[in-house]
Order: C-alpha cells, then sequence, then structure tokens
C-alpha cells in the first residue's frame, strides 16, 4: 500500500513539476516572439549573443543539450550525441553519434561534421575568429574513427567538459561546407534543426518552418516560428499584451510582469528563475587604497545584500543573493554557508561596524572619495549603481559616479583607468569552471578588470576544474569562493539577476532556466490553442 | 537661372566633402570600435587578444587611418559605400531596406503635417482673436508640447486597452499589400505629422497675418475681390515661403531622425539603423547614413530655393 501512495505521490509530484509534459502536444500554429537584438551574423561559433540564439538555434543542432525540462539548466541531455562515456582518468571522452540525421539539404550527418565543427571552434584556422577557443584549452584533439563515434581526447581530466559541450552556440555544421570556406556559416545557414530556414529580413524578422525529416520523430510540434526583432521594451510588452506576440525568451522587468498579468490574467503564465548573469564590482587593485585588502573588504563588507535583494527585486531584475555559482544549481553555496562571507552576514549593522574599523585600520579617512564607472545602460546597472553608492555612503564614504556609454564601457575598463568599476558576466550554463574563470590572475585572463595576480586563487581554480568528484569539487569551489570574495575581496558580487518570463498561456513544452541562451531550440514547444 | 542651379549643384561637393572628413575624424575619436562592442559586451569571460586582433584585421581596422579614409573615399567616387562592419552585408543593401520606410513615412508625415498646417494657419489668421483662431491655437500649442513618441506611446496604449488591437509588428511594402501597410505606418504617421503640423501652422499663422497687413491685400479688398479670391491668389502664395521652407527640412530631417517614434511602433526604419550603427560603432554605415542624410538635406534646400523664385518671382538668382 505504501509503495502505491508513494508511487501516486511521485506521480503527482511529477505532474506538478512539469505540467506541460503530462498534456498530449498538438502540433500546429506559429509561435511569435520577439527578440531584442539581432544577430550580426549567422555563425554561433563566432557571436556571443541571445540575438544569434533566439532566432537561429532553431536550424541546427548541437552535439549534446541540456535537458529541456530541467529548471537548473545543468543536466546534460542527448541530442546528436545520443550517449557518452569517461575513460577512467578522465581524459578521454567517447560520445556515439546519433545515425538518421539530415542536414536540411538531405545529406547526413555523421561524426566527421562533429569533429570539422568542433576543430572549427577549438582549432581555427589561421585568420578564422573563435570566440570560444579559450574554453576548450584543456582539449587536445578530437578525432572522429568511424561515422558513429567522436572521441574528445583532454591534456587532462576535467570535471567540466561534458557541460562545456551542452554549449547552445556549438552548432554542428557540415564539413565540406567548412572544408571549402570556414566562414560560409557567417551569412547562410544549413542545419539539421527541428526547422528550417525560411527568411531573414534584416532588421525585421527571421521565420522558420517545420522541418518535416526531422530525426526526433514526432518533432518538431510547432509548424514554424516568426522571431521578430524589437529593440524598444515597451514595444515587446504591447506585443505580448495585445496578443501578438505569444513570449520573449529573454526576460520582462517585474513592472512588466504586474502589467501582463494584471491585464491578460490567466491568459499569461508566469515562469522566473535566478538569471546566470550578475553585475559586479571590479575593484582595480593597481590603484591606491584599494590595493589593501582591509579596503576591498570593506566596500563588500558595507553592502547590505539582504536588505538590498528584498528593495531591488520590486523594481529592478535582480533578486537573489548570491556567491560565485547561481543559487538553486549543484555548485551553489547553500544560504547558511554563504552568510558567513564578509558581505553576507544578516547583521547589517555588525557588518557596517567592521567595514569602518578595517577602513580606520588601513588608514582611509572618513568621507574617502572615490569614482565608481558605471556602465550606461538603465537596467539593471542604473538601480544597482545607486543602491551601493547609497549603501557606501554609511560607512563613511563618499562616491561619485560616472556613466560610461555602454558600446565604449569595456574599452576604457580594459585599459585599466578606473578605482572601481561595475563589471558584468552572464553565461550560458551554471558551471564552476565557467562561471569562476572571470576571477583568474589577471596575467591568465584579461577580462580580468581588477587587475591582481593571485596563484593561490589560480592554484583551486585548476585543482577544481580537475577534480571529477563532484562533492570534492564542491569543497574545493567553496575555498575558491571564500578567497575571491571574503579573505581577499578581489571582487564584490551584487545580486543575482532574476529571469522573469511572462508568456501566454498558449504557450507549453518550454521550461524557463537560469540561462536565457538556454532551450531555443522550440522542438519541445507546442501552442494549446 | 540655368546657371545659378548648375553652381548650386557644384557648391554640394566641398560641403559633402567637409562632411565626410569630419564624420569620418569624429567617429574615430569616440572610444571603442566595432570589435570591442561586438566581443566584450555580452559578459563572456574568454575573449583573447588573438581574437580581437583577427576580427581588427578582416574589417581594415588594422591600417593607419589615412589608409581607412583614402579607401573610403575612393568607394565613395564609385558610388560603393562599403560592407557594413557589424554585418558584413553590402550597405546598400542595409539601407535599401530600411529606405522604403523611412520615405514612405516621411512624405506621409510631411503630407499629414502640410494638410493640417497650411488650413488651419489661414484659418487662425483670418478669423484672428476669435474662437476659432484660440481653438487652432490651443491645437497647434498642444502638438508643439507633445513629443510624438509620447503621443505615439498613448496610441498605441489607447488602441490595446480601449480597442483590444495593435498595429502591425512587421513592415509590408505598399505594394504588397496596402492595407496592411496603411494599417502599420498611418499611426506613427499621425503622430509625427501633427507635431510638425503644429510649427508648420504657427509659422503659416503668423506669415498670413504679415502678408493680411500688407498694402496690396488692402487695395485687393478695396477693388471688392473676394476674400477667398485674395487668400488663394495673393495672399498665400507670398506667406507660404517660411512653411515651404520649415516643412522641406523637416521631411529631410524624417528620413533619419525618428529614432524613439520608430523604436515605439517598432519600425525598422533609418532612425533605428543609425542609433544601432553609433552603439556598434559601425564606421562604414554610419559614414553612409550620414552622407545620404546630408545629401538629402543639401538636396531639399537646393529644391526649396528653386521653389522661391517660383513662387515669388521677385527673387532673382545670378
Amino acid at each position: 500500500m505504501s509503495t502505491l501512495v508513494r508511487a501516486l505521490a511521485v506521480a503527482a509530484g511529477a505532474l506538478l513539476a512539469f505540467p506541460s509534459a503530462a498534456q498530449t502536444p498538438r502540433n500546429g500554429g506559429e509561435l511569435v516572439f520577439p527578440v531584442p537584438s539581432e544577430p550580426p551574423s549567422y555563425d554561433g561559433h563566432r557571436e556571443e549573443t541571445f540575438g544569434l540564439i533566439h532566432p537561429i538555434a532553431p536550424f541546427y543542432n548541437t552535439l549534446l543539450r541540456v535537458d529541456p525540462n530541467d529548471r537548473s539548466g545543468t543536466k546534460p541531455y542527448p541530442s546528436v550525441a545520443e550517449s557518452w562515456t569517461e575513460s577512467q582518468d578522465g581524459k578521454t571522452f567517447t560520445l556515439k553519434i546519433r545515425s538518421g540525421i539530415k542536414f536540411h539539404d538531405g545529406s547526413d550527418l555523421t561524426a566527421r561534421d562533429v569533429k570539422a565543427s568542433y576543430d572549427k571552434i577549438i582549432f581555427p584556422p589561421p585568420g578564422v575568429g573563435s570566440t570560444r577557443k579559450g574554453q576548450y584549452a584543456v582539449v587536445e584533439k578530437v578525432e572522429a574513427p568511424n561515422p558513429t563515434t567522436v572521441v574528445f581526447r583532454l591534456k587532462q581530466s576535467s570535471g567540466s567538459f561534458i557541460a562545456s559541450l551542452l554549449s547552445p552556440y556549438n552548432f554542428i555544421y557540415k564539413a565540406d561546407i567548412l572544408a571549402k570556406e570556414p566562414n560560409w556559416y557567417e551569412k547562410n545557414i544549413m542545419g539539421s534543426g527541428p526547422f528550417t530556414f525560411v527568411e531573414h529580413v534584416k532588421g525585421s524578422h527571421v521565420v522558420g518552418k517545420k522541418n518535416p525529416n526531422y530525426w526526433d520523430k514526432g518533432k518538431p510540434h510547432l509548424d514554424g516560428f516568426r522571431a521578430i526583432f524589437m529593440s524598444s521594451s515597451s514595444a515587446q510588452v504591447a506585443a505580448v499584451r495585445g496578443e501578438r506576440a505569444h513570449i520573449q525568451f529573454r526576460g520582462f522587468t517585474p513592472k512588466d510582469r504586474d502589467t501582463l498579468k494584471g491585464a491578460l490574467g490567466d491568459k499569461i503564465t508566469v515562469q522566473e528563475s535566478a538569471w546566470d548573469c550578475i553585475l559586479l564590482v571590479a575593484i582595480n587593485h593597481e590603484k591606491k587604497p584599494f590595493d589593501d585588502k582591509r579596503v576591498r573588504r570593506a566596500l563588500t563588507l558595507a553592502l547590505d545584500r539582504h536588505t538590498g535583494s528584498k528593495a531591488l527585486s520590486q523594481i529592478a531584475i535582480v533578486k537573489s543573493v548570491a556567491g560565485v555559482q547561481v543559487p538553486g544549481t549543484p555548485f551553489a553555496t547553500p544560504p547558511e554557508e554563504l552568510n558567513k562571507l564578509a558581505g553576507y552576514w544578516t547583521d547589517a549593522e555588525k557588518s557596517r561596524a567592521e567595514a569602518r574599523r578595517l577602513l580606520r585600520e588601513a588608514g582611509v579617512p572618513d568621507g574617502f572619495s572615490f569614482t565608481f564607472k558605471n556602465r550606461g545602460i538603465p537596467m539593471p546597472y542604473e538601480p544597482l549603481g545607486v543602491w551601493m553608492i547609497d549603501q557606501w555612503r554609511q560607512v563613511g564614504l563618499n562616491v561619485k559616479q560616472e556613466v560610461i556609454e555602454a558600446a565604449a564601457y569595456f574599452g576604457v575598463i580594459r585599459k585599466g583607468d578606473f578605482e572601481a568599476a561595475m563589471d558584468f558576466q552572464c553565461g550560458y550554463i551554471v558551471e564552476p569552471d565557467l562561471d569562476m574563470y572571470k576571477f583568474l590572475s589577471s596575467d591568465r585572463n584579461p577580462a580580468n578588470y581588477g587587475r591582481y595576480k593571485d596563484p593561490v586563487l589560480d592554484a583551486l581554480y585548476d585543482k577544481q576544474s580537475g577534480e571529477t568528484n563532484v562533492e570534492k569539487r564542491k569543497q574545493l569551489v567553496r575555498q575558491f569562493e571564500k578567497r575571491v570574495l571574503d579573505d581577499e575581496a578581489h571582487y564584490l558580487m551584487t545580486l543575482q539577476w532574476h529571469r522573469i518570463i511572462p508568456h501566454s498561456s498558449k504557450v507549453k513544452g518550454w521550461t524557463v532556466t537560469p540561462s536565457h541562451y538556454l532551450n531555443n531550440t522550440l522542438d519541445t514547444v507546442w501552442l494549446s490553442e | 537661372m540655368a546657371f545659378y542651379i548648375f553652381k548650386r549643384l557644384l557648391a554640394m561637393i566641398p560641403t559633402l566633402l567637409g562632411v565626410a572628413v569630419l564624420i569620418f575624424i569624429l567617429l574615430r575619436v569616440v572610444p571603442g570600435d566595432v570589435v570591442e562592442a561586438r566581443f566584450l559586451t555580452q559578459g563572456s569571460q574568454f575573449q583573447s587578444q588573438e581574437l580581437m586582433d583577427i576580427e581588427r584585421k578582416k574589417l581594415g581596422l588594422d591600417q593607419p587611418m589615412w589608409k581607412q579614409f583614402t579607401t573610403w573615399m575612393g568607394g565613395l567616387a564609385r558610388l560603393d559605400f562599403g560592407i557594413s562592419m557589424w554585418t558584413g552585408s553590402p550597405i546598400t543593401e542595409e539601407i535599401k531596406l530600411r529606405f522604403a520606410l523611412s520615405l514612405q513615412l516621411a512624405i506621409m508625415a510631411s503630407t499629414i503635417a502640410t494638410l493640417l498646417a497650411i488650413p488651419l494657419g489661414i484659418l487662425a489668421a483670418v478669423k484672428q482673436d476669435t474662437w476659432v483662431d484660440y481653438a487652432v491655437r490651443v491645437f497647434s500649442i498642444a502638438g508643439l508640447a507633445m513629443p510624438s513618441f509620447w503621443l505615439g506611446i498613448l496610441m498605441i496604449l489607447t488602441m490595446l486597452i480601449v480597442f483590444k488591437w495593435l498595429p502591425p509588428m512587421v513592415f509590408t511594402p505598399l505594394w504588397v499589400n496596402p492595407w496592411e501597410n496603411l494599417a502599420q505606418l498611418i499611426w506613427p504617421a499621425l503622430a509625427v505629422g501633427y507635431r510638425y503640423s503644429a510649427v508648420g501652422t504657427r509659422m503659416m499663422r503668423s506669415a498670413m497675418l504679415e502678408v493680411l497687413r500688407e498694402d496690396y491685400i488692402r487695395t485687393a479688398r478695396a477693388k471688392g475681390l473676394w476674400l477667398k479670391l485674395i487668400l488663394s491668389r495673393h495672399a498665400l502664395k507670398n506667406a507660404i515661403l517660411p512653411v515651404l521652407t520649415i516643412i522641406s527640412l523637416e521631411f529631410a530631417f524624417l528620413l533619419g531622425g525618428l529614432v524613439v517614434t520608430e523604436q515605439v511602433f517598432n519600425l525598422n526604419g533609418l532612425g533605428m539603423l543609425f542609433v544601432e550603427g553609433i552603439a556598434r560603432r559601425d564606421y562604414t554605415l554610419i559614414q553612409a547614413l550620414v552622407m545620404l542624410v546630408a545629401t538629402a538635406f543639401l538636396f531639399v534646400n537646393f529644391l526649396v530655393d528653386i521653389a522661391y523664385a517660383w513662387l515669388d518671382p521677385r527673387i532673382r538668382y545670378r
């Protein structure tokens, strides 16, 4: 009896967790969605914007993907590869390529195409840029011993290698085309995905239609999709509100969510998640007094993140108090442990008293003035900037904000012309290797704008990266986090972004994840009417 | 007259050259370039200097400034604007797509502005200090006070909340589906046209009031001529000159200056392209757009000058 009850409870739980999975998908209809940004080219190996993923990903398959029902957006799921194995020493990964996958031109997709695609990403030919080359520095070579097997040989073991194969950007291209012209995919689309390309009117829209020969039988459910480029957020909200668009996959503000829910009631379903994007504060270690870790610790101790979260989440796309991993994901530090780090204490007054003490000890006078550089983007840079300046004022610091135009911003910061500056990180998957690379010494990572060198931190990173035991790796991640955010306070985390997707209730089969780069193949999505 | 036209056309060349030099230098003075805008703004931590160098080389940004300038000028002389640094597509293709929409919107908005401004301005002048004049003044001052994008937002919200309807989100050319086309463009044309009609109405009213006090109008009235005839044959021709100048210059501005209105109505026009080009540091695209708008301004100015001579025979050109 108890077994039956448990089975029923599990079934009910599954239904609640994935309501769309419990319904029979309906075939037909065109999904319409605004995209706030347009892709510069069609080449996923080259670009880095969700403006490419949202309209172009449905035309392609990747080697592996993230489980489309996994809200943490971290579980590997078969795609072109139907299974994979790892060698004992963790240095060889063998993937079995699914048979029967066809490109849209009718040719077969084999291991040779996978190898050619990954070779282009990891070992690009001279003159071809690959934005993700550095991410695969651990790969020694890629082999395709037969049409259904791909082997990745690594220089050393890696705990994150499978996660790196989940990148939604790593479209599988046709080897013959790449051999003739490695840049062909910048201006052309020809994949094996659930949708085939119909048209792209520049500045206006991209249209895709159902691939009738898709290898995953029964999918896609939609007849097609229409991605409409729309930079104005008010126009995007109006499009969903006017039922001209079903969903916008990047995210809306809390106010937009409330407006849509208020206007459309049950016609709108809201999915929310912590977002794998965060604004950080880079503190220039080459400028005095910020070379003193007591000053840096005081800066982080001054921030009352818990109260800030409550207030800012009402008006901005931020919410969770977080460390180096997105809350709710496998390697995230539990709140009770995180709250022990400097700047995460729940007693704000105690934290501020400690900040004042450290500033005094470091010889920083009351009313000390410095400039904080912020990026000229209203959401969420502006509210977070205002909040931090107020927090610093409460420990006797007088901070002036200088806003720099968005496109010029990172050029300025890269040159080191700042004392403290807003920095930004966004990932396609929550994974310690990807999320913590940012904090490595500046001679290893030029995107470390704090301009420090910390060999201890680098060694911790390498150690956790090579650790294949999950529990041991978690401990190493915690040590890394404590060093970067507390002991040395190299960087300051603000608040984790919060992803809010209010969409038409007709849209089924889509699950929000922490990344706006994931779940955009649209093969599982269907419209209920 | 023919010599004057030739001289005016010739004078456009140094002006355009000056614009070309200015925009080329200004763009390169502003911090950041297209490679930084493309690869440093998305929050990735894996960007290498090697990648940036490859991309800069591809776009010719590794070349000295003078070489970049001469290459561009050489292309301009052959009417070749080059390729967009952001998309890699020919610039003529990028502009052509948006030009049809912007041109149609500019024509529609200017037509609405003219159709409102001229009769209302005349009416207000003729009925000076009556309730008609006050009503026109309220209407035109309201138009001046309301930015067209704000009016556009009001229009969209009204359509959405009251009529549960929104204009189409994607541009359809007039010759493909006139109804869809007008359903999308009539609203921004009304919002922008009303704003510009307000300026024209004020100008028309004051110009007409001035002309109506002239001796030759008094003489015409004393002769017993019909008021409508006096207005259309004698007063309008003289009073319309400043209005014509304003509406014509606004037309040139509308081609590339409707940034916010285009955003509000999600129009794929030249204004948005301009702003996106600047945000992305797409030098070649911005240079081409600036040259296009500068040419449009010069050409419209030229046409206005010619029209002056036609409307007012007292004006002589040498």
